[in-house]
Order: C-alpha cells, then sequence, then structure tokens
C-alpha cells in the first residue's frame, strides 16, 4: 500500500501527460453523462412519482428493472449495435467517447428516475394540496413540486457522478480503453492489473478517489448554499 | 465565506487540468517503475528459461518454441455478418491506411527498430527479423482526411511488451495517421476484425490466422503475395521457480520439460485466455495428458494445473506468488523481471 501512495503522488507530481489525458477523458465523459442523465431523469422522476395514472405501477417496476442493468451487458448491447456490421455503424460512434457517454446514460437515467420518484412520492400528496390551495395548474404544480426538491435533486446528481465515475464494464467494451483517445482511469487501473502491476493500479485508484472526493465536496456546499 | 470556498475548490479544480494539459511534457510513465522501492524479488532466473534459449541444439530443433508475429490487412469485401447471421454489406474498412501501415512494418527502418527494441533497457533483442520477411522499398502513402485513423486489433502480449509504443510515434508523425491500438486475447483480437472492428490484425498464432484467411476475411496488399504477412519472431520461454524441482532446465526437449512437469505435478500456471501462448502451451503439454482448451479436460489436474484466464503480466505474478511454471513470451518476461515483477 505505501508504494501505491508513493507512486500516486509522484503520478500527480510529475504531472504525467498520459495521465493528464486519461483524467481529462474521464472528466469529459462522467460530467457529460451524469448531467445527460439528470436533464431527462429528473423530470421524468418528478413526473413518475408524482402524477396517478393507469400503468404507473407497470413503469415502475421496469425502471426498477433497468436501475439493475448489468454495465458489461449494456456495453455488449451498445458494441453489437454499433460495430463495423451492426446496423448504426454509419455512425462511426464505436471506441469514441460520444458513445461510452450515451451508454452510461442509458445506464444511469434510470437509477436518477428511481431516486427522484422514490422521494417525490412521499412529498407530492402535501404539495399537491398546497398547489390546488394556491389554485395552481398542473405544470405549475410540477414546477412548485421541482423546488421542493432541489436539495434531492443535487443528492441525485452525486449519485449519478458516482455511478459514471466508477463504471468499467460498458465503457470498456464500447470505448476499447484506447490509448489517448478512450482511456478512462477505471479502464486504465483494469490494464495495469492485467498485466500484474497491482500497485500502480492502487495508485490510479486513490487518484480517482481523490478526484471524485474534490467534486462531491464542492457540489455538497453548492447544495447546501442553494437549498436554504 | 462557505460561497467563497465553493469558488475555490472549484478553481483550484480548473486550475489543476489546465496546468496539466497545458504542462504536456511528455513525462515518464516510468517514473512509477522507478520510484518503486527496488524490492527484492524472487524471480525466475534467466537460467530456468527453457533450453530452447540457452542450449544451442534445441534453439535450431525445436520449432515448437517459435512464436512468429503477423500482419493481415482486413478485406472489405468479407463476408461480414451481424449478430443474427445475416450477411453485411459496405463495411467501413480502411484500407489506404491499412497498407500504409503494413508497408511502413515491412521496410527497412522500421524492421530495424524492431530488430533493436530492448537492446536499449535489457541488452537484449526481443524480436528477431523473420529470415525471407517481404521487405518493402515502395512508396508509403500519408494520411487523407478519411484515411487518418487507423484500426489495428492486437494481442495482449504484444501491446504490454511495449513494440507497439515504440514503432508507432514514428510513423504517426511521419506519415500524419493515428494508430487506435485495440488489444485483447488472440481470439477476440480477431473477432473484433471479423466485426468490422479493425482494419488490420497483428497475431501470432498461426492456425487462427489461416483460418481467418480461409473464411475471405484477409486481403493481399499491394507488394506483397500473401494475406499473411509474418515479419518478425521471438520464441516462448519456459520460466521457473530458480529451485527447479522438475529439473526442466536439464531436459533434452521443451516437451521432455513439460512432461517432467506433469509427471511430477509441479504446479504451472496456464493462461486458459484461448490466446495465442495458451495455444502452443496445449500442443506442448504430452498427448496421453489430453489436455485441452476446454475445462473438463484438466479437471483432473486441478491441484497443479492452474487455469489462470489472464493476460501474460498476471499470470506470470501468479506463477512468482506460487512458485510454479509458465509459459511465457521473452519480452513480457524480460520486462516483468527488469520491473521487479510488475509489466510497466
Amino acid at each position: 500500500m505505501h508504494s501505491a501512495v508513493e507512486k500516486a503522488i509522484q503520478l500527480i507530481l510529475s504531472a504525467d501527460a498520459e495521465l493528464c489525458d486519461i483524467l481529462s477523458v474521464t472528466a469529459r465523459m462522467s460530467l457529460a453523462s451524469s448531467l445527460i442523465a439528470l436533464l431527462i431523469g429528473v423530470p421524468l422522476g418528478i413526473w413518475l412519482g408524482s402524477c396517478r395514472f393507469r400503468g404507473r405501477g407497470l413503469l415502475l417496476v421496469l425502471n426498477r428493472t433497468l436501475m439493475g442493468l448489468p454495465p458489461v451487458v449494456c456495453g455488449l448491447l451498445f458494441y453489437m449495435l454499433f460495430s463495423g456490421v451492426g446496423p448504426f455503424r454509419q455512425y462511426k460512434l464505436l471506441f469514441t467517447v460520444k458513445i461510452m457517454v450515451l451508454a452510461q446514460v442509458v445506464l444511469i437515467t434510470p437509477i436518477v428516475i428511481g431516486n427522484m420518484e422514490s422521494y417525490v412520492s412521499g412529498l407530492a400528496p402535501a404539495v399537491r394540496e398546497t398547489a390546488k390551495g394556491l389554485g395552481l395548474g398542473h405544470f405549475r404544480t410540477l414546477l412548485l413540486l421541482t423546488n421542493e426538491c432541489v436539495y434531492q435533486i443535487f443528492s441525485a446528481y452525486l449519485l449519478a457522478f458516482a455511478r459514471s465515475i466508477a463504471e468499467v464494464g460498458a465503457v470498456s467494451m464500447v470505448g476499447g480503453a484506447i490509448a489517448w483517445k478512450t482511456n478512462v482511469m477505471t479502464t486504465a487501473i483494469m490494464q495495469y492489473t492485467n498485466r500484474g502491476n497491482f500497485s500502480l493500479g492502487i495508485a490510479l485508484g486513490l487518484i480517482l478517489l481523490a478526484v471524485s472526493l474534490l467534486v462531491n465536496g464542492v457540489i455538497s456546499l453548492l447544495q447546501r448554499r442553494l437549498s436554504r | 465565506m462557505k460561497k467563497t470556498l465553493a469558488f475555490l475548490l472549484a478553481l483550484a479544480m480548473v486550475l489543476g487540468l489546465c496546468t496539466c494539459g497545458a504542462s504536456g511534457a511528455p513525462a515518464a510513465t516510468q517514473a512509477p517503475a522507478a520510484a518503486e522501492a527496488p524490492a527484492p524479488v524472487e524471480t525466475e532466473t534467466p537460467a530456468e528459461e527453457s533450453a530452447a534459449v540457452d542450449t544451442k541444439i534445441l534453439y535450431e530443433a525445436d520449432d515448437s518454441m517459435l512464436n512468429t508475429y503477423t500482419l493481415i490487412a482486413v478485406n472489405p469485401e468479407a463476408p461480414f455478418t451481424d449478430a443474427d447471421g445475416k450477411a453485411v454489406a459496405d463495411v467501413a474498412v480502411n484500407t489506404a491506411g491499412a497498407d500504409a501501415l503494413i508497408h511502413w512494418m515491412l521496410s527497412q527502418t522500421a524492421l530495424d527498430m524492431a530488430a533493436n527494441f530492448g537492446m536499449e533497457d535489457y541488452g537484449e533483442h526481443l524480436f528477431y527479423v523473420k529470415d525471407g520477411a517481404p521487405v518493402y522499398e515502395g512508396e508509403i502513402a500519408a494520411a487523407t482526411e478519411e484515411t487518418k485513423t487507423i484500426r489495428l486489433s492486437t494481442t495482449t502480449s504484444v501491446k504490454d511488451s511495449g513494440l507497439l509504443d515504440y514503432l508507432l510515434p514514428a510513423f504517426q508523425s511521419e506519415y500524419g495517421y493515428v494508430v487506435e491500438v485495440q488489444s485483447a486475447g488472440t481470439g477476440k483480437a480477431i473477432a473484433a476484425a471479423q466485426y468490422g472492428n479493425a482494419d488490420l490484425i497483428l497475431v501470432h498464432s498461426k492456425s487462427q490466422e489461416v483460418s481467418f484467411v480461409e473464411a475471405g476475411f484477409a486481403r493481399v496488399v499491394e507488394g506483397f503475395e500473401t494475406e499473411r504477412v509474418s515479419f518478425i519472431y521471438n520464441y516462448f520461454v519456459l520460466c521457473g521457480p530458480s529451485a527447479d524441482p522438475a529439473g526442466a532446465a536439464a531436459c533434452a526437449s521443451v516437451k521432455d520439460a513439460f512432461a517432467a512437469i506433469a509427471g511430477g505435478k509441479f504446479v504451472f500456471v496456464s493462461r486458459g485466455d484461448g490466446s495465442g501462448t495458451h495455444t502452443k502451451e496445449l500442443s506442448l503439454w504430452p498427448e496421453d495428458l489430453g489436455i485441452t482448451a476446454e475445462a473438463e479436460s484438466f479437471a483432473a489436474y486441478t491441484d497443479w494445473y492452474t487455469s489462470a484466464n489472464a493476460g501474460m503480466g498476471a499470470c506470470l505474478v501468479m506463477a512468482e506468488q506460487m512458485g510454479g511454471y509458465i509459459l511465457t513470451d521473452k519480452a513480457t518476461f524480460l520486462t516483468f523481471a527488469a520491473n521487479n515483477g510488475q509489466i510497466a
């Protein structure tokens, strides 16, 4: 462990070009996928949590099943769809950061939806009553509901970000872990581990955790500030 | 107060990423390896490598230890099929790029570079140029917008040896191409080409290469006569604990060594992943043992035969830990030994 910590510090201080590239690809990918998952998942989650309609139960069960979609299966699916012989080959998305983001969005959005839904369904009845009292229309009720959930939205975002930065199964399949292009922290760790260089793997893991800590710290501060 | 703190942290993050990008020093990833306290690792000494490298008699007579690397360009007219088995047409394959890379790899410059690889770091040749390799002396096309990206599918052994990291930058800077290297076990590397995800492959498993060609996935590159362009080779070596309880080093041939290991039930670590190394290893066991790639075939031997299903580096670490024997390519072993038991 000691050598791993040493290596981690050494790597950071030396500003190793390859490490910086890996970090920047990781940052781009995880920020993009978590933001998109948030933008899609929050409205859907709030809607699912507050509106009562036929088939809601079924949608809920489907969403919960998708939350458990194994990342490697998702990666395999995208690989087959976008591979050189697949139906979407003309988009030439395989082995790019874009398709990694896409695969992650598919994985993370159900989680965001489920998270928001479970919070909102507890909150919704009270807010609806207030809204009725104020004479608000359907859309404005949802807006009011969203406003009440700001804290939870931040938490959902942090969950999405955590999932995306830690994910390895899907991104290694569809991204191919190509050096200087689609190699992210988790795939790099996997590569070094496969080669037997365990302490470098742990060193990278520590750096990953440090980055995660930084992001979580900043967003948590924002969360406290904005949801007072 | 909290707001300023948050802004400061965000600023720190951004600055951090910017300095990383701007510094762009082609700094050593060797830095970690050097920083690693030189732990005295119980490594297999070269004397334990199979006689194929040390004893002259086996070097010449033992073709069974040869490991030849072959480049094959993917044929865009190949009978590609999708997941359902239906034929697929117009699969995008960068033929111009693949041609340029193969031409360059077979040019005298590149062959010399490959032959020299490893001399600086280990004082040993890790690869040898094949006799009669078709040296290419013609024009090599420079990259254009459409042909710039070349997808090369290769094996983990090749990637881990560091040969491509050594050769490709020269090619990329001179001709303007960007080579995207995907590495996986031999079977998966070839499969990637069959799914239309590679423009050319670099593998070292003759039987699988021949099947690839016979299935129509290969094409003949202009300036060469066959689809399979074998250009460099090296040797597999049998490594084991320095005590060598099986007496492998003293055996007359590598097959005898394998028989001795099996007879004495000494721990042997197998790749177990259908890679070129694995295929070679399977061919060296005594036939009556009946060891094949299928798990049932060695179910009776699990007390000594360890099927790891992992990459070469991880398997070497395993052999190191267990004090077992292992078949490896020399390049990976030397890198492993030089780094005190860690690859790269």
